[in-house]
């Protein structure tokens, strides 16, 4: 078991060196000259010299990579162009916006899966849901989120599309909105924050579900042919009972997976729903850094979600292994 | 491939054959376009009607041209990463499945490295760097579609290595490069050619995704996530604008995937 996690672990750590190592080759191939960009276009050749110099830009490439990254374990992403500010700084402003919402659109998106999924096992009537599945997984999710807002917004005034809370001024310590609500105890603070969760964890939650209910449905498919479940049914156990504790654990380990990959689409997603919904997080942090061409910033957060990703997948992990002593054999 | 497609339903042959007339449309797009999708025709914000079935724009460009020239601007591209991820992946698997040793745990390893990182994330990093643009964008998404079909390739090509037809060939002194392609590559390809297929909608999302986000072509071309983007705020009154070209896009990727998914159960049967 611990030889399996410490496998895991450092595999996903050379993953996060990997994408630091694409980082810095995408940040040395930019054509402009960041000596020349810190001094200014009037300045004289000899301060840009200088400036390249204790920049370390005459360094060997692999010396310049190790400054990098000893920066990097030091928590030094550079300064964003728009902001002016460290880009860590930034991320630490807006991540709590981020995860929380991120946070919100798994837990939907796992749950409607999983309920997709056994329903379609239950009802029998795969065909229908295939297609609505196939549907689903074909509408961008710009669109979703735009029919979304239109509906429970515009149409149905149920729910409010933009922002992240109706209090005016609200600041808590956490920057989680419905967590800081728990611990001031304001029940106004948590519905304000929960409905304005709702629309933009739901349009991300969509392709989660989609995906995590097709994936369920395969695993399910083969786990219900194994012999022990025919040996269930012949004990006379209800198809309910089966799939609870029979076939529950043996068909987890490809959905849990499949949770892993969506959480590297997720970011992508994110940017998306969090300038559709005005959502003050990473997302929308990142969209304005692209229109600024905010290199520092957008490749800090790159940065910042691969580690979140990497952190996801180690919990992931750790989940199949506890439901599923074999993966530790592998 | 007539036997495959008699096996497939009535929806599924229909997705097939839409498929095929989306791709001559986006082909033809500049000719059957019924409008200049670049000069103003008409008032601005006129909803659809007969005249305008998809009604004009902001400048009274007819709604219409510009997202057929749009599905050009999706379609091709999709196809064309496709295709070249296609040819990558396939020479990577069969070189790492046929020569096997080193050279296959070398190009393994760096096709499990390529699938374990969050791609579209570094996708989007890479066309921050090289700067916005589509061939940028096709470029980043390439680098990262390609291991796909690399290890489909590879499990093929191994699989089939051990099958008596190649065995058979290999005694009668078949060897190098016509046995890779004329005995191990085709019995890769059905696998390649579902898995492409059904590749084809995400291929379109991922696109859509990035030119909706502003990294695709600047401006005054028509594709078809930007046409979204830029008019997010028209919604409530000139729904049209928004809605229309990226329901467009959701039904392009619906033929893609009912085609892909009918191909798919298909083959099974072979």
């Amino acid at each position: 078991m611990a030889r399996f996690l410490l496998k895991r672990i450092a595999g996903l750590f050379a993953v996060l060196l990997v994408m630091s190592l694409i980082v810095f080759v995408l940040q040395s191939i930019i054509p402009a000259d960041p000596a020349r960009a810190l001094a200014g276009p009037n300045a004289p050749e000899e301060v840009v010299a200088g400036l390249r110099e204790t920049l370390g830009l005459n360094d060997p490439v692999l010396m310049q990579y190790g400054d990098y990254l000893s920066r990097l374990m030091h928590g030094d992403l550079g300064t964003s162009v728009r902001t002016r500010q460290p880009v860590v700084a930034d991320i630490a402003a807006y991540a709590p916006a981020s995860l929380e919402l991120m946070l919100a659109a798994l837990l939907l998106g796992c749950a409607i899966g999983t309920l997709v999924a056994v329903v379609q096992h239950l009802v029998r009537r795969s065909g229908v849901v295939r297609a609505l599945l196939l549907a689903l997984g074909s509408v961008p999710i710009f669109l979703s989120a735009l029919l979304l807002v239109w509906l429970f917004w515009f149409q149905l005034d149920w729910l409010p599309g933009g922002g992240r809370i109706g209090i005016r001024r609200f600041e808590g310590p956490t920057g989680f909105m419905v967590l800081d609500g728990v611990l001031l105890g304001r029940l106004d603070v948590i519905a304000s924050a929960i409905r304005h969760l709702a629309l933009p964890a739901l349009a991300l939650a969509i392709p989660i579900a989609v995906s995590l209910a097709r994936s369920i449905g395969s695993a399910l498919a083969t786990t219900m042919q194994q012999p022990f479940i025919q040996m269930a049914r012949g004990k006379g156990l209800t198809e309910g009972r089966i799939l609870v504790r029979h076939a529950a654990r043996n068909s987890a380990a490809g959905p849990l997976a499949m949770v892993g990959l969506q959480v590297g689409l997720l970011f992508a997603n994110l940017l998306i729903v969090e300038r559709i919904f005005a959502w003050p997080g990473l997302g929308l942090y990142t969209v304005q850094a692209f229109a600024a061409s905010d290199l520092p910033a957008v490749l800090g957060v790159s940065l910042a979600f691969g580690a979140f990703y990497i952190a996801v997948n180690i919990v992931i992990d750790l989940a199949q292994a506890a439901l599923d002593p074999r993966v530790t054999l592998g | 491939m007539t036997g495959l497609i008699s096996r497939m339903d009535g929806l599924e042959r229909g997705a097939i054959v839409v498929l095929g007339l989306i791709t001559l449309a986006a082909i033809a797009a500049p000719w059957i376009t019924p409008e200049d999708p670049f000069i103003r025709v008409a008032e601005a914000y006129l909803p659809p009607s007969g005249k305008h079935l998809f009604g004009t724009d902001e400048i009274g460009r007819d709604l219409l041209s510009r997202v057929i020239l749009g599905i050009q601007l999706t379609w091709l591209p999709g196809l064309a990463i496709i295709v070249i991820s296609l040819c990558i992946g396939a020479l990577v698997g069969l070189l790492a499945g046929a020569l096997g040793g080193w050279v296959d745990m070398g190009l393994s390893r760096l096709t499990d490295l390529f699938l374990v990182l969050p791609s579209t994330l570094i996708a989007l990093a890479v066309v921050a760097a090289l700067g916005p643009g589509l061939v940028n964008t096709m470029i980043a998404i390439v680098i990262f579609w390609w291991p796909w079909y690399a290890r489909i390739t590879r499990a093929e090509i191994v699989a089939q290595a051990a099958r008596p037809h190649v065995e058979a060939a290999r005694l009668a002194g078949v060897g190098g490069v016509r046995l890779l392609w004329r005995y191990l590559l085709p019995g890769a390809m059905p696998a390649l050619l579902v898995t492409a297929t059904l590749d084809v909608a995400n291929v379109v999302l991922v696109l859509s995704l990035f030119s909706f986000l502003g990294l695709g072509l600047p401006s005054p071309a028509p594709e078809l996530g930007a046409m979204t983007a830029r008019t997010l705020d028209n919604l409530t009154v000139q729904w049209w604008l928004p809605i229309l070209p990226a329901t467009v896009i959701m039904v392009l990727c619906l033929a893609a995937n009912l085609a892909g998914d009918g191909l798919r159960s298909s083959l099974r049967g072979v």
